[in-house]
């Protein structure tokens, strides 16, 4: 069994947003040396019922980055841990652990970009694919005194998106925002994008 | 998306996700069930379960998968290399146990009782079997309990 002579990997930390997850660590440094690092995670199962028991992580078994995207081994909304060792050659450290487990309701959600066209007289909005566990909800008005707004929910970005019918010189504003419904959250409204309808008119 | 078992309302679960890690060990597991003739989750366990029923009997069937089956067979999930999937089964069971709160309401008497002739019904099957047997027949048999538990799950 190799002796552990490498320091363990520290400051792990878990970045997340719009549930992508990104753990991390510092480095352990060997002049002249790569030195490799090893993920393992367990859910809350796993720490409840069997704490002995970790899964390589899907991406990062053995890498030299000094981080590690883990968003396809968080596939529950409950407390995962993480730890991670360093391996140099023969020589491996002993694990460090993520002082807290991370939970993916946890995760920041930015309003989500957004493209608002016209195509002749139509409104059009295509959304930012953020992935599968994305929905959007859409407002958009007419922009004049006491429009009314009307709401819209786009089951997935990148497709374009027919919202409204539109009268020429008219302007129109529309925002949106993300919702995850495997964690029960949105992300605020993005900033309004207004287009005006130009149109010439119909020849007689 | 959200499973509604009667007044039980769980969120935070994607059954589909649930469905693809059981697709990804069902051979490996199925193939250890040597026994075909004999099923635990037999239909008088699982049929014409009302409204009121189902978060009394998802109550007992998870909390027992999670309890004994999973708890139990886990060290051959181990031998397989499906531990990822089946890590993703068994958390998902977990979110959905922490929001089930079936009701202690002396009026739901009748219906709690119901519901777990039908939970016993299962679970002496289980202890009719040797240990091993049933552990393996009980975790082949989680598609039939998604198959139950997605007529009450709404997009």
């Amino acid at each position: 069994d190799a002796v552990s002579v490498l320091p363990a990997p520290q400051n792990l930390s878990v970045q997340s947003t719009n549930m992508k997850h990104l753990l991390m660590w510092n480095p352990v440094t060997r002049p002249g040396e790569t030195v490799f690092y090893c993920v393992e995670y367990q859910g809350e199962y796993e720490s409840l019922y069997m704490s002995h028991i970790w899964i390589p992580s899907s991406q990062c078994s053995s890498t030299k980055s000094l981080e590690c995207d883990v968003t396809d081994d968080i596939t529950a909304t409950v407390p995962y841990n993480f730890r991670v060792k360093a391996m140099l050659g023969s020589q491996t450290s002993a694990w460090s652990n993520l002082e807290h487990p991370f939970n993916r309701n946890a995760t920041v959600l930015t309003p989500p970009r957004m493209e608002v066209t016209e195509h002749g007289l139509h409104l059009v909005i295509e959304l930012e694919d953020l992935g599968p566990q994305f929905e959007f909800l859409v407002v958009y008005w007419r922009r004049e005194p006491g429009a009314a707004e009307h709401v819209k929910v786009v089951r997935s970005g990148d497709i374009p998106v027919h919202l409204e019918t539109m009268e020429s010189g008219a302007m129109y504003c529309v925002k949106a925002q993300a919702l995850v419904k495997a964690i029960g959250r949105h992300s605020a409204f993005s900033q309004p994008t207004c287009v005006e309808m130009q149109g010439e008119s119909l020849p007689l | 998306q959200e499973f509604r078992f009667g007044s039980c309302q769980v969120t935070g679960v994607v059954l589909p996700e649930l469905w693809e890690a059981f697709w990804t060990m069902k051979n490996t597991v199925q193939t250890q069930d040597d026994i075909t003739s004999v099923r635990l989750l037999k239909p008088q366990v699982l049929r014409n379960v009302s409204d009121a029923e189902s978060c009394y009997l998802a109550h007992s069937l998870l909390k027992f998968y999670l309890n004994t089956v999973f708890k139990n067979y886990h060290s051959k999930i181990a031998k397989f290399k499906v531990l990822r999937s089946f890590s993703t089964l068994a958390n998902n069971f977990i979110v959905i146990m922490s929001q089930l709160q079936p009701s202690k309401d002396n009026s739901m008497l009748p219906i709690s009782e119901s519901a777990h002739q039908r939970f016993l019904l299962f679970r002496r099957a289980f202890k009719q079997l040797d240990t091993e047997v049933a552990l393996v027949k009980a975790f082949g048999e989680v598609d039939i309990l998604l198959t139950w538990m997605q007529k009450f799950y709404h997009l």
